[in-house]
């Protein structure tokens, strides 16, 4: 059975499916793959500055919205200077 | 800790609710449910662009259209506290009743002894009581 449970009071990347990118800490989870997040952040990408850093604080995340949670490599994570990051925001998913 | 523990705790504290639809909605949290269902008091509510905005004396929002809750800070910390008060709690009345700290094989062999479960010695404890 594939469980949420290695990622708990680890830092996770979170992406929604409007796009969004979110990291924190993941306080806990449920059945249902509802996420609680502690000291979060959005990460918004674009191409023409570096990535902003909107801090969130804790968050409730409904199962239904989440495409994929990853843990992060803190330390490599730390290293790059979020700053010089250009990219492309994902795209919403559309129906 | 389950998501739900959470929101449980954030009874009468303020929080912001985002719809799938992109609205938000600020305000109190008077109730919720296991689906995630929830009333909100004394509302603040913005479309999706959030350039239009309506005050709602209360709300009620399914909870399968919610997209995510933001919580203030210092629930997570309560919602611990409050965790490792009740794990506490638990521990010292289970002690009580076994008449003792002791682990559970201890207790088992004190209160049933050797007997095992089955429904015959069930039944010869039950007239043993009505006798005395």
């Amino acid at each position: 059975m594939s469980s949420l449970q290695g990622y708990v009071d680890r830092r996770v990347l979170l992406i929604l499916q409007d796009g969004r990118a979110i990291v924190g800490v993941m306080a806990g989870f449920d059945q249902k793959s509802n996420v609680v997040l502690s000291d979060s952040k959005e990460r918004v990408y674009s191409m023409e500055e570096g990535v902003e850093e909107i801090p969130l604080g804790l968050y409730l995340v409904k199962g239904d919205m989440i495409i994929l949670i990853g843990e992060l490599d803190e330390t490599l994570d730390q290293a790059v200077d979020l700053a010089t990051i250009r990219a492309e925001p994902i795209p919403p998913i559309r129906y | 800790m389950l998501p739900l523990s959470l929101l449980n705790a954030a009874q009468n504290k303020p929080m912001l609710v985002e719809l799938k639809n992109g609205e938000t909605c600020n305000g109190h949290l008077i109730n919720c449910d296991n689906f995630m269902n929830i009333t909100l008091r004394d509302v603040y509510q913005t479309n999706s662009d959030g350039d239009r905005f309506w005050k709602l004396k209360e709300c009620y929002i399914r909870g399968s259209t919610i997209k995510y809750l933001r919580i203030p800070d210092i629930l997570l910390d309560a919602v611990k506290e409050e965790q490792v008060r009740a794990r506490e709690v638990g521990r010292n009345t289970r002690g009580a009743h076994a008449g003792g700290p002791g682990n559970r094989g201890g207790r088992g062999a004190s209160t049933r002894g050797g007997r095992g479960r089955g429904g015959p010695m069930r039944g010869g404890r039950g007239r043993g009581r009505g006798v005395q």
